[in-house]
Parts: structure tokens; sequence; C-alpha cells
């Protein structure tokens, strides 16, 4: 547990102290929001599904973003062969790389809401409280997905492209869940309707969570 | 008599078909020292990496402390110290920042305190908040000995020690070098030539064509050994 939150500290120390990933994030996020809005039909765009298909696009390139950042860090002068090497286990490791791309992607998320809804037209209301569970969910599955991926995709040449083409066809499950419960939350449907896809982002998020966990030792080492 | 902290079996690596080791056997008991001496590309520093448990070996085996390498845990990890090419440091922390960081890992109580001793040895402590990638090559070379040394580990693998330092730094090196092995630390370095390390008895072995050649000892290295045996015995 004290590895665990010295390497947290370590990395929110280095995010704070050059700010690259959050800025880097959020400015992403608002390019997608634009896009978005002035891409949609400007009927159609008021609409929540709308609202919810933009910001879960947003969410998607930002958390490959996020998650590449926390592994990036461990490249300069070889960083991550000295975590490797000290006594802690590579689960720990992929649990603090976890939690700092998903701390460093809920920060984006919290601006891509902020401007989703005045993009969108939405109301600063009780339905944003109602988004909050299904983009946390979402947050951890790709938060988990985009980690391992990452710790892949670090080790080839093509490391950038690879992580994409890897990363967004796996998480289309979680993706359209997450855009269908957005959608009902912000439309106002009763929580039982939008339960039913909670479930699949919580059995999403318990597969790819425990995958990295115990996969992530394997993809790291080096042959 | 002592078990092997560091002991190879036909230890071989290839990378397709090449072969950058080949039938290495290497026996290293505690409180010993070896240089392996040999030219770029040698694999010097693939032999490193396999005994610190980074890299696997494609032939034969690698046993630390008894363990094979490629399964050392936690507990056998925290006693191995390397000093790499790349220093393992993180560039926008200070000094400290990393010493402090690399003494959490290795569950070092009072890590602050640690690190603040540590900066002390290698002669950094006006540098402590100066972030690394402000330090000179010289100044992060010795800052990684101390991240490299900082849990007092059992076995030190150093990949050339002493490559593009000023006569300072290598002097620093070589007393924290000889301090480690004087309280029973075992060294695995590499170097392109013989280093002069005074008062360190040490084996040199030459790795030439993938394979692993001890050199006979010379009269100065033998000498150097009676006279760390005997200052060691003196108490200095």
């Amino acid at each position: 547990m004290a590895a665990f939150a010295a390497i947290l500290r370590k990395d929110l120390r280095l995010e704070l102290r050059s700010g690259e990933s959050t800025v880097a994030l959020l400015a992403i996020s608002l390019l997608i929001l634009v896009v978005m809005v002035f891409a949609l039909d400007a009927s159609r765009a008021r609409g929540a599904e709308s609202a919810a298909g933009a910001l879960w696009v947003a969410l998607v390139f930002s958390g490959m973003l996020g998650a590449t950042r926390a592994l990036l860090a461990e490249r300069d002068n070889n960083c991550i062969r000295g975590l490797l090497l000290s006594p802690i286990e590579p689960s720990t490791l992929y649990a603090a790389k976890l939690a700092a791309a998903f701390i460093f992607m809920a920060i984006a998320e919290i601006g891509s809401v902020i401007l989703m809804v005045l993009f969108f037209n939405l109301n600063f209301d009780i339905t944003l409280i109602r988004l909050a569970p299904i983009l946390a969910l979402g947050t951890l599955g790709f938060a988990a997905l985009a980690t391992l991926l990452a710790a892949i995709s670090n080790r080839t040449r093509m490391g950038d492209l690879l992580l994409p083409i890897l990363a967004v066809p796996i998480f289309v499950p979680a993706l359209i869940a997450g855009v269908k419960a957005s959608a009902s939350a912000l439309g106002g449907t009763p929580e039982s309707a939008i339960a039913e896809w909670l479930k699949i982002l919580i059995a999403f998020d318990v597969l790819f969570v425990t995958a990295g966990y115990l996969l992530f030792e394997y993809v790291v080492r080096e042959d | 008599m002592a078990a092997p902290v560091v002991e190879t079996h036909e230890l071989g690596k290839t990378y397709g078909q090449h072969h950058v080791l080949r039938d290495l056997d290497l026996r290293l008991l505690p409180g010993r020292a070896i240089f392996i001496v040999g030219a770029n590309g040698a694999g010097k520093s693939t032999l490193l990496r396999i005994l610190a448990g980074l890299s696997a070996p494609t032939a034969g085996r690698a046993l630390i402390f008894g363990l094979d390498s490629r399964r050392l845990g936690p507990r056998y990890r925290r006693r191995i110290g390397m000093l790499a090419h790349q220093s393992y440091l993180y560039p926008n922390l200070t000094a400290r920042e990393n010493l402090e960081f690399c003494a959490e890992l290795y569950a070092i109580s009072d890590p602050r305190g640690s690190a603040a001793r540590w900066l002390e040895r290698v002669g950094l402590e006006r540098f402590a908040e100066r972030r690394v990638r402000a330090l000179s090559r010289g100044m992060e070379q010795r800052l990684a000995a101390a991240r490299a040394m900082i849990a007092d580990p059992g076995l030190l693998l150093l990949d050339e020690p002493f490559a593009s330092l000023d006569s300072e730094a290598v002097q620093i090196i070589m007393s924290l070098i000889r301090e480690a092995v004087a309280r029973g630390a075992s060294l695995v370095a590499s170097a392109h030539v013989v280093p002069e390390v005074q008062d360190l008895e040490f084996e040199v072995f030459d790795l030439a064509r993938a394979t692993l050649t001890r050199r006979p000892p010379t009269r100065d290295s033998a000498d150097a050994g009676r006279i760390a045996r005997l200052r060691s015995l003196l108490g200095r």
C-alpha cells in the first residue's frame, strides 16, 4: 500500500509540475465537443443522445492520452526498469498507474461535462449527478483497459498507433452501454432503465481491472 | 562455505540468430567483486540485466541468492542494487525527491532522512532541490549510485559505473563501492578496460565473442587485495 501511494503521489507530483496531461486532455475534449456540435444537425445537437455521444467520444480520446501519459513518465531514463527492479509487485505498479490515469481522465471529464452542458444547451441540474456513476464506471473501465494496452504499445515502435487500434474495438460494448446510460440519465429516464446498462459497465470494469492486475507483469517485463 | 550470491550455468542469450552470450558459467561468493571487461556490444549490459532479473536468458539459468533470476520476488529484489547506463531517475523530480521516492519503494524507515544522508555521501547536498534534468552527467551518475545503494543491497550490479565521469565523481563512486564490498556486499561491474580501484580485491573476466574468460590475477590486483584485507583487519 505504501508503494502504491508513493508511485501515485510521484505521478501526481510530476503532473502538477508539468500540467502536460491535464491540459492536453482538456484541450482534446474541448476540440471533440466543438467538432461534434458543428457536425451534428442543429436541432438534433440539442438532444440528450447527441450530448451523451459527444461526451463519450471525448472520454475515449482523452482516456487514450491519459493512460499513455501515465506510463510515458516511466520512459524517461528507463525509470520503468528501476520500478521493476524495486521490491514491489507489478500488480501494485499497475494499480498505481490505473489510479493515475483515472484521476487524469476524471479531471478532463469534469471539464468536458461543463462544456457539454454549455454547448448542447443543457441545464446544470440533478441529471448531472445521475451521470456521475456512469462516467465513473466508464472511466475506470477505459483506464483499466488503456493502461494495460499502453504498457504493450509503449514497447513497440508503432505504439502510438497501436493503442487506439486495440483499445477502441475492445471498449465498444462499454461504449454502447455508457452512451445509452448517459442519454437515459440526461433524458430523465427512470433509474431502472439505466441499471441494465450499468451492469454491463460494472462487468467490463471487473473484467479489465482483473485482467490488468493479473497480466501487467507479463506485458511490462522484457524478453 | 557460504552459498554463492550469483551462480550461472551455461547461461546464454540470443537475439534472433545473434548469440550475445553463450555457455557462461560464473560464480560469485558474498563479499567478492568481479569486473566484466569487454568492448561495446560485447553483451556486458545484457548479462547484468539477466542477473538483475530484468531480462530472461534464452539458455541455461542464473541463480541469484540461490533463486532463479526470473523468479526473484520482492524480498530478493530488495537485495539487488543496480546502476545502469540510464539513471532510472525522474528528470522532473529533484535529487531529494528521487531518493525519497526510491526509499519509499524500498520501505526504508525515514525516507527523508535516508535521502538526506545519501545526498551528503555523494556530495550533492547543495543540489538537493535541483531537478535531475538540470544536473550534470557526473552529478546524475552520483545520484544514480546513491539510488542503487540506498537500501544497502547484498548484490551490486554496476554497468560501466565510471564511464564519462570526472575524477571527483569517480572517487566518490569508488569509495561507495569499497564501503559496500567491505560490509559484505558482492559486486558485478562492467567496464571497457580494467579500472584502477585502489584497496579493492577483484577478479577480472573478459567478455568477447559471447564467451566469458577469467583473466589470471595480476600482481597488482593481488597486492590490492592483501592491502584491503590488512586495512580491514586494522579497523580502517
